[in-house]
């Protein structure tokens, strides 16, 4: 094993497929409330109330599980330095095949960008979610702002989540690994995290 | 009602005083915004800004009790700007005939009209009289000048009803009471009408006949009587209360108004003889001279036909009343609460509630052996011994609960305000054990004849000999089903035998065609002379729905039936000149064609005033013209204001009478009863309080109350005041507050409104509360009848009870 | 069909309040326990029980008192916030007739449909299902008039052809609320006074952030999730994916 390194621990890939696939019942279950092209997607759980209720507890996992994910990294993550600075003037490098080194850490700048957008998002669907669990509930003002932000956050989730899962998949072969087992291989590590690899080679 | 409902819409100027139209007559309102939609004028005068007043262009506030100086005010405004119709008044009224010169007013003796007995609080009405010709019939002048012609008398009279002091008196302000005159007063021009929407806002005072009297009035000096959108309108509060008045709901009347007998009169000839006015004017048709053949026909439907005339037809089995005997609605709790009733039927009512002075009502109703209570639900008289204040085990009153039958669950007829008689169906069958008021009648009657045939008892005759033909009769004598029909067929009347008149031969059994054909023979048989006609040969006449309306007025002639002899506007003779055309060409009730009357059923057909062997328009009054000067009223000839038995006022601002004179005193003497108590101008009593209805309820609330859906709109008692009140006792909106008068108290939720304000009255500030009457203890939460506080006090001719003006304190509640 | 519409008119109403008992006894609603709260208005608030009520409303402008009456309800909007908000299909829907209408079995509980109202008219009964006026869906398809308008003694409440009663009313010199505002009202009203004062929002629309997000955020997301696909996809065939050169792996060092 000796190409490969730790990246993330059992812990770590737990919470990354709870929240993952509580994304994704929430995606499937909140898409009939979203809008009434989707509301045949209710059909997928056994009708809408069925769907709604996927969608209130799934979102609990969700918020919960993307909190303690977050916790667990916070420190990588809200740390930016040159190289990020770097890192996010060039895009990552992803505008061109040139091979571009730009040294990073365990997560480089977009990573930490997707996380902390990712957990902004999800406060922010958790706090609407919960003011419109019943609509009824909070002032009607509250309510409106609420349901709007909920759609606006779900959009802009969305497509965040397509870039994420291609970045994380085939355009860029070798990512996935590290949360399928918790190991990289060692060139994936140099060439994505070169800060990251030299550290941990070191240690 | 002189005119009806649908009549209103013809009106120029609508005057709502007395009453709440818009909320409890809703239906009413449509006819009044139809007039309102054709430019008329609405007025409305009330204590208190009503639903009524939200609709109207003009509003104006009073205090209560003080309608006749506020409409007196207007008739001195009518004579003093020559406002009235000359020719309708020299046509139609008595204001040229000359008085007694005898005859003084209050002007001139304080308050009071010439023969005043102090001690018997009763007029000699001897000046009261015209002065007649040698033949008899009153001396007029036309030219209304004479000094002791009544036109003259009745100016000399109201000229003290300045504007200003009517406002020192009513709180109206100056402004108000000149902008209702001058509107009101614009229709004394031929061509205009006016009209009054009157209840129980001016019936229930001390001195409620002479505020209708004051109306009547300024009708006819604007002649707007017998006219479209005219008349004299009382909206009766209850669907068939004027149905139940002709058939003699009060102790004074038999069917169609005929004088109860006294015991001094004492046989049916004496009967007749006194009770039938006379006149020596040939010009007079004196309808009532027919009271012969009314009585007897009548007689002829209570008892057994095989009466004879020896036997006076069982004028003898009626019962009779003392002289002088009232035995009016106060009279009866008097008498019971003194023990001298014994047995009492609540018949689709409610005293513990609807009785003034509801203590003292509800006091007496221990006092029975025996109560039969006749509803649709329990409620507050069915279950006084359990009620508030009361101890079941010091009762010994042995009540009955008979459940009877809702409108919708029986067949028969009601007659409304507009006197229509109108027939209804029954839709359901009644609900469990519940039955038709005839049915227990029916059971009643039959039980009551069989133990006065096996006991005989004393004077058993008016029982055993009274008619009971109304269906198939069973073995033992009794009804099997009662036959509804032949009871409206009884009240129309039918000939008992074969018989010629007029001309037409009518064979026994024959329905009488109209109240012309009734005999005073024995012949025929009427349970009431002004329903004769309403189902004759022709048919069920009350059961007719035809939307034709050929007067373009809307009369609708053929829908339903209405008394007397389907006249739709009474005293419509006066709607024409002396030569029959109308004085308003586009509304026109009724025209002489030069042969014949056109229109409606003209009142008495006779050719027009200006021709030959005529009668004059006012056919039910002896001298065959309506009354200015009214000999008849026990408190004075033409209205005087005097203040409410409690009023807030030491002294009458207008003289030195405080009280009306006439009327009844419960609290003098020595058999003054304890809950007789009154308090005039007495600072532990201070604001005047009034009571009234609410769309929501309808009467003491027994049928609404237990309507959850009406129960949710209005659930609790509440009392109205002004924010000013309201500021001063340190009442908060919604709080629960006591309102107490020296009778009784209540607790009532405040709504504090600018609805009410105070009244500026001989420059102090007068404070109005008022509080509906349709609440009750007997539902949970809402609270119980407004009555508890009003007074023991009647009008001095009627005696309705003076529930509209009275004196309470209103302070928080406590806990 | 032409499209119908009540025809409310403030000054011809004496707050009788048959209107608000019709419709119970139609709709076979339930009466509620209520207090006194020092008005005649009650019950306070439209409720699951209560598709329509009567607002008291006393104005003081100096000597002239005013009590003016307005029947309040489901205004029946061509434009209707409520059938935008509502996720499930068919459970809101205008009528032929024009009403909003609701079918309960269709209605999936969101409670969204009250948020997407400007006058805050949806109400949810015991199953947490809409109710609210539906212009009685029931008798005006069988050419009765609705319970209300059938039930008022003033002819206040009228109903029918929407475009004829709008006529009438300017024939008769009214000011009309409603005509115009959101796609038109299926309740249009004449007001004695400024629609402030009868508690009606003076310029109805459907509430910002609803419109927001049903008209903005709906298609710019649909198209942003599919956009990002695309892109992806052509940064795939064009820049193509970072890959790692297997060959360059360190040789095996030996067992650890």
């Amino acid at each position: 094993m000796a190409n490969y390194i730790d990246r993330f621990n059992a812990a770590d890939r737990i919470l990354h497929w709870a929240v993952a696939i509580s994304f994704f019942l929430l995606v499937l279950s909140g898409l009939g409330l979203f809008a009434h092209t989707f509301f045949d997607y209710f059909d997928l759980f056994g009708g809408p109330q069925q769907g709604i209720f996927v969608h209130k507890w799934s979102g609990v996992v969700f918020l919960a599980c993307s909190v303690l994910l977050f916790l667990r990294h916070v420190g990588e993550t809200c740390s930016f330095d040159e190289d990020d600075r770097k890192w996010i003037a060039k895009l990552g490098g992803y505008l061109s095949r040139k091979e571009q080194e730009i040294p990073q850490g365990k997560f480089n700048a977009g990573q930490k960008l997707f996380g902390i957008f990712a957990i902004i998002a999800a406060l922010i669907m958790g706090a609407t979610g919960f003011i419109i669990w019943d609509p009824t509930a909070f002032s009607r003002e509250l309510t409106k702002f609420s349901l709007m932000l909920h759609g606006l956050f779900f959009t802009l989730f969305m497509v965040g989540m397509v870039v994420h899962v291609y970045l994380a998949t085939i355009g860029n072969p070798g990512t996935l690994e590290g949360m399928l087992y918790g190991q990289v291989r060692k060139r994936w590590a140099k060439k994505h995290a070169s800060k990251w690899y030299r550290k941990v080679v070191k240690d | 009602m002189t005119n009806h409902w649908i009549d209103i819409r013809n009106s120029d100027v609508v005057l709502i005083m007395g009453s709440n139209a818009a909320e409890n007559h809703p239906i009413s309102f449509r006819y009044v915004l139809e007039a309102k939609e054709h430019g008329a004028k609405i007025l409305s005068v009330d204590p208190r800004f009503t639903r009524t007043s939200a609709r109207s262009d003009v509003y104006a506030p009073l205090r209560s009790g003080t309608d006749i100086a506020f409409l007196g005010g207007m008739i001195n405004y009518i004579l003093t700007n020559e406002l009235y119709h000359r020719e309708y008044l020299q046509l139609h009224t008595n204001a040229t005939f000359l008085v007694d010169p005898r005859f003084e007013m209050p002007g001139d003796l304080d308050g009071l009209f010439s023969g005043y007995n102090t001690d018997k609080r009763s007029y000699d009405k001897t000046t009261w009289n015209f002065q007649r010709d040698a033949s008899g019939v009153p001396k007029s002048d036309s030219s209304l000048q004479d000094p002791s012609c009544v036109f003259q008398l009745l100016k000399k009279h109201f000229s003290r009803y300045t504007p200003e002091l009517v406002s020192d008196i009513t709180g109206t302000p100056v402004e108000k009471l000149d902008e209702i005159y001058r509107i009101y007063g614009s229709t004394g021009k031929p061509g205009k009408a006016a009209t009054i929407m009157y209840a129980m806002g001016w019936t229930q005072h001390t001195v409620g006949t002479q505020n209708i009297r004051t109306m009547a009035i300024i009708q006819l000096l604007l002649g707007n009587i017998g006219i479209a959108g005219g008349g004299v309108n009382a909206l009766r509060g209850e669907s068939n209360v004027q149905g139940s008045t002709d058939h003699c709901l009060l102790f004074h009347i038999l069917p169609g108004y005929l004088p109860t007998p006294k015991a001094s009169l004492k046989d049916l000839a004496t009967y007749i003889k006194k009770t039938t006015p006379t006149t020596n004017d040939p010009q007079s048709a004196n309808w009532w001279g027919n009271r012969g053949k009314y009585i007897t026909s009548l007689l002829r439907a209570h008892f057994d036909t095989n009466l004879t005339t020896d036997d006076e037809f069982g004028y003898q089995l009626l019962p009779k009343l003392d002289d002088g005997q009232n035995a009016s609605w106060l009279m009866i709790f008097d008498r019971m609460v003194r023990d001298q009733i014994t047995g009492f039927f609540a018949w689709g009512q409610n005293p513990a509630c609807s009785g003034s002075n509801a203590n003292k009502v509800r006091q007496a109703m221990a006092k029975l052996d025996w109560m039969v209570t006749v509803n649709l639900f329990d409620n507050e008289t069915a279950s006084f011994w359990k009620g508030p204040k009361m101890d079941p085990a010091k009762i010994d009153t042995e009540v009955f609960f008979l459940p009877v039958a809702a409108s919708f669950e029986k067949e028969g007829s009601i007659t409304n305000s507009g006197r229509w008689a109108q027939w209804r169906y029954q839709a359901v069958e009644p609900l469990g054990n519940s039955r038709h008021d005839s049915e227990i009648m029916n059971e009643l009657q039959h039980r009551v004849r069989k133990r006065y045939a096996a006991e005989g008892g004393a004077f058993p005759d008016p029982i055993l000999k009274l008619s009971w033909n109304y269906g198939f009769k069973l073995l033992d004598g009794q009804v099997r089903k009662m036959d509804i029909h032949a009871v409206a067929k009884e009240i129309n009347g039918y000939f008992l035998t074969d018989k010629v008149v007029k001309g037409k031969t009518f064979k026994r059994g024959d329905l009488v065609p109209s109240f012309a054909y009734l005999q005073d023979d024995g012949s025929t048989l009427s349970g009431n002379w002004l329903y004769c006609q309403s189902y004759n040969a022709g048919g069920n006449n009350m059961a007719r729905r035809s939307l034709k309306d050929p007067s373009g007025i809307g009369l609708y002639p053929e829908w339903g039936w209405c008394w007397p002899v389907n006249r739709r506007i009474l005293y419509n003779r006066a709607s024409v000149n002396a030569d029959g055309v109308p004085w308003n060409k586009e509304k026109p009730v009724i025209w002489w064609n030069g042969a014949k009357w056109k229109g409606d059923v003209p009142d008495g057909g006779w050719k027009p005033l200006s021709q030959s062997g005529t009668k004059k328009s006012f056919i039910m009054l002896p001298d065959g013209v309506a009354s200015i000067f009214g000999a008849k009223m026990k408190e004075g000839p033409f209205p005087e204001h005097y203040e409410p038995l409690e009023s807030p006022l030491e002294k009458n601002p207008l003289s030195k009478a405080r009280i009306n004179p006439a009327m009844k005193l419960f609290y003098e003497g020595n058999e003054k009863l304890p809950q007789d108590v009154y308090h005039n101008s007495d600072q532990r009593y201070p604001f005047v309080a009034t009571t009234y209805r609410v769309t929501e309820h309808w009467q003491t609330g027994v049928m609404t109350r237990n309507t959850p859906w009406l129960l949710e709109l209005q659930p609790q008692l509440f009392v109205e005041l002004s924010p000013e009140l309201a500021k001063d006792r340190g009442i908060g909106q919604g709080e629960l507050v006591k309102v107490s008068s020296g009778r009784g108290s209540v607790d009532a939720v405040a709504i504090v409104t600018k609805r009410f304000r105070p009244f500026k009255v001989q420059g102090t500030t007068v404070h109005q509360v008022g509080l509906p009457w349709c609440f009750g203890w007997n539902t949970p939460n809402a609270g119980d009848s407004a009555n508890l506080l009003t007074p023991t006090a009647g009008d001095a001719n009627t005696m309705i009870p003076e529930t509209k003006a009275f004196m309470v304190n209103v302070e928080k509640a406590r806990g | 069909m032409k499209r119908k519409a009540f025809m409310i008119d403030t000054t011809r109403c004496t707050a009788c309040r048959s209107c608000q008992v019709a419709c119970k006894q139609w709709n076979k609603l339930e009466a509620e326990a209520t207090v006194n709260r020092g008005s005649y208005e009650n019950p306070p608030d439209l409720t699951p029980q209560l598709y329509n009520q009567i607002h008291f409303i006393e104005q003081d402008k100096g000597d002239d008192l005013r009590w003016l009456f307005i029947n309040r309800r489901c205004m029946h909007c061509a434009d209707a916030g409520c059938v935008k908000v509502c996720p499930a299909a068919g459970a809101l829907y205008h009528t032929k007739e024009g009403m909003v209408a609701y079918d309960q079995k269709k209605c999936i509980e969101c409670h969204y449909c009250v948020n997407g109202c400007p006058f805050d008219v949806p109400r949810y009964d015991e199953n947490q299902k809409i109710t609210k006026c539906h212009a009685c869906s029931d008798r005006i398809q069988n050419g009765l008039a609705p319970a209300c308008v059938k039930a008022c003694p003033t002819q206040t409440l009228k109903f029918g052809d929407r475009d004829q009663l709008i006529s009438e009313a300017k024939a008769a010199g009214k000011k009309l609320y409603g005509e115009n505002d959101l796609g038109g009202l299926g309740v249009l009203y004449v007001l004695d006074d400024e629609p402030g004062t009868y508690r009606l929002p003076k310029n109805p629309a459907i509430p910002a952030s609803i419109f927001f997000w049903k008209d903005v955020v709906k298609p710019l997301g649909i198209l942003g999730f599919w956009g990002a696909i695309g892109v992806a996809a052509l940064h795939y065939v064009t820049v193509g994916p970072k890959k790692i050169d297997d060959s360059e792996d360190e040789p095996r060092k030996g067992g650890e």
